[in-house]
């Protein structure tokens, strides 16, 4: 005869079975290779420039000496490949490689941060149905553009008139490399080389030569970027789903520290900013998590996609590789410095936002204006007229 | 290390949570049942149960609403492979919730001194809260074991008690004399309670489209 009493149920820590145990090892041999692969992918791309020339490189980013046109060229090469961590990965192969300068790549990698909040803008329509939950979706979306739009006007020309995180990066990159003029040792360095010789040689085999060897390198390189980003943040979304899932539901109406620090976490275990941005976006549509309480969350993430750039660093022929990631780093940590501590800041991303998200569910062509506006045409005309006048 | 890595990995540890949060609902479902039924019945103090029933109302409520908040991260994680489970959860939270809002009347019925009927009327009814609290504890154990067969053989028992009630009601409905309101709401209570226990283990053998729908072919 069964028990008529019912015990309090809790959820035993229930360990993995040897086959799901054997998965979870299978897919960190798996990320751990793509990984490789990665830093691969940005020798290949530090290689390819070097390949090229100086008077084909020049040509090539002549475009990016003035800062404006180099914002617009982050933002717009973010929005086209819908990753900033590509973006970011490719600026740091430039600059370690040193066809473009630490001072030209910064505002390419804060023109990265604005690119990659396209992604949940885009998330955010699919609940343009309903005129609430899109009025969330959308405010939550956007503020992440407001916040780096924001730290963007506010850092850039504060950059342009002191080169304030262009120095510290570099000062910072002589205690990690040593001193700023010597080649940097990284660990990986050698092997990533190695390999990087190995497809030089099958290339040059191939009877390839001069400028084609070095545009196949180059189509190479970011095509496996891409690749090795991808499969990275698929497996690893997969390896961590539960601990995402667990770290999301205690920081739901949390303080905001606790969200910064998930967001830093997620994003740096799945690689990924949009995916811990474009989360927020259901959460807050469905009314569950707050504007006030996601906007850590994304500043976290801003915070943690920077480690793609430090990884990409460790495949760069210089040290101005680590410095370029460190700017992007001190740029994510300044912008959530200003906004963060001071509820009266931190409200104005969460305003414009708000203010943005209601007109939007009125009028959805405010959508289509903003996002093409602020993603496209506001780029490219600023490219072109910031050409023009150089 | 190892501990570490066996924490990983893409098994749904979130998913049994929301179960277990779910099952915890039951549990005090059938506590608050057991409280009310004996305030209406058993004749036991109402103000002493009263505060208990009500925060263990408000228990179960708090509960449903962290299973809502926890099934759409999950969804939002985890994408479409697991909504057809969460829309089940969905529905079933609703249910358990519902078992809660019908003590509460049980127990207003109590409050106010309804009149149950003759003591062997008032025997009888004991009996029938006695098997309805062993239907509430049966669903606890059925959902936890997913085990078709019994929650067949449930749902044939469920389905006796509530024609049992079913009956209580119509024929008090049609007596003339005495004040029968009192006995016909609470067996009506009852009905419903077993209903969405019933509800709940539907679930177990029934399509995502045909839960709460057992019984339709016998209509």
């Amino acid at each position: 005869m069964k028990s008529l009493t019912i015990k309090p149920t809790h959820v035993k820590n229930s360990r993995g079975s040897p086959g799901n145990f054997l998965e979870i090892l299978f897919r960190i041999l798996i990320v751990l290779l793509l990984l490789a692969g990665f830093l691969v992918a940005i020798q290949c791309m530090g290689g390819s420039f070097k390949l090229m020339g100086k008077g084909t490189s020049e040509a090539l980013f002549n475009g990016v000496v003035n800062p404006f046109s180099a914002l617009a060229v982050g933002i717009l090469a973010t929005v086209l490949v819908q990753s900033s961590s590509t973006t970011t990965a490719m600026i740091v192969a430039l600059v370690g490689s040193g066809e473009v300068s630490v001072e030209h790549a910064v505002p390419m990698i804060m023109g990265a941060n604005i690119g990659t909040t396209v992604t949940n803008t885009l998330v955010s329509i699919g609940h343009v149905r309903q005129s609430g939950a899109f009025r969330r979706a959308f405010a939550a979306a956007t503020v992440h553009d407001f916040f780096n739009v924001m730290c963007v006007a506010i850092l850039l020309p504060l950059e342009l008139m002191t080169g304030v995180l262009s120095k510290i990066a570099i000062r910072l990159t002589d205690v990690f490399a040593g001193s700023s003029g010597s080649s940097f040792k990284s660990p990986v360095k050698s092997a990533v080389k190695s390999a990087y010789k190995a497809i030089l040689e099958c290339l040059e085999y191939l009877g390839l030569d001069g400028t084609p060897l070095a545009v196949v390198l180059l189509v190479f390189g970011i095509a496996l970027t891409f690749f090795c980003l991808i499969f990275i943040t698929k497996n690893m979304r997969s390896l961590i789903a539960g601990r995402m899932e667990q770290a999301l539901n205690r920081s739901l109406g949390r303080s905001g520290l606790i969200g910064i620090g998930v967001g830093i976490l997620v994003t740096v275990g799945v690689q990924s900013s949009s995916i811990t941005t474009s989360l927020m976006v259901p959460l807050c549509a469905a009314g569950i998590l707050t504007l006030q309480n996601a906007f850590p969350i994304m500043m976290g993430a801003n915070l943690g996609t920077t480690v793609t750039a430090f990884l990409a660093s460790a495949a760069a022929d210089s040290s101005a590789g680590l410095t370029i990631a460190l700017v992007h780093g001190l740029f994510n940590l300044f912008g959530t410095a200003l906004f963060f501590p001071f509820p009266a800041m931190r409200q104005i991303p969460i305003s414009c936002a708000e203010g943005l998200a209601e007109r939007a569910s009125k009028n959805p062509m405010w959508v289509i204006g903003y996002v093409l506006g602020v993603f496209v045409l506001v780029p490219l005309i600023g490219m072109w007229v910031f050409n023009s006048i150089d | 290390m190892m501990r570490w890595l066996q924490k990983l990995g893409p098994e749904n540890r979130s998913l049994q949570q929301i179960h277990s949060h779910f099952l915890q609902m039951l549990v005090d479902g059938r506590h608050i049942f057991d409280a009310s039924a004996n305030a209406l019945i058993g004749g036991t103090d109402l103000d002493v149960i009263e505060s208990d029933l009500f925060t263990t109302d408000q228990r179960i409520n708090a509960t449903e609403q962290a299973i809502r908040r926890e099934i759409v991260v999950h969804g939002s994680i985890h994408g479409a492979a697991t909504f057809p489970a969460l829309l089940v959860m969905m529905s079933l939270v609703k249910d358990a919730e519902r078992i809660g809002d019908y003590c509460k009347n049980i127990f207003q019925l109590a409050r106010v001194g309804a009149v149950l009927g003759t003591p062997e009327q008032t025997a009888e009814m004991v009996i029938l809260k006695d098997r309805i609290s062993k239907v509430i504890v049966r669903a606890h154990g059925i959902y936890k074991s997913q085990d078709e067969d019994d929650a067949k053989g449930f749902l044939d028992e469920t389905a006796d008690i509530s024609s049992t009630c079913e009956g209580i009601v119509r024929e008090d409905l049609r007596s003339v004399g005495e004040n029968r309101a009192g006995r016909v709401l609470a067996h009506r209570y009852f009905k419903r309670v077993v209903s969405h226990t019933g509800n709940i283990v539907t679930s177990v053998v029934m399509p995502l489209d045909k839960l709460d729908y057992f019984d339709e072919p016998k209509r």
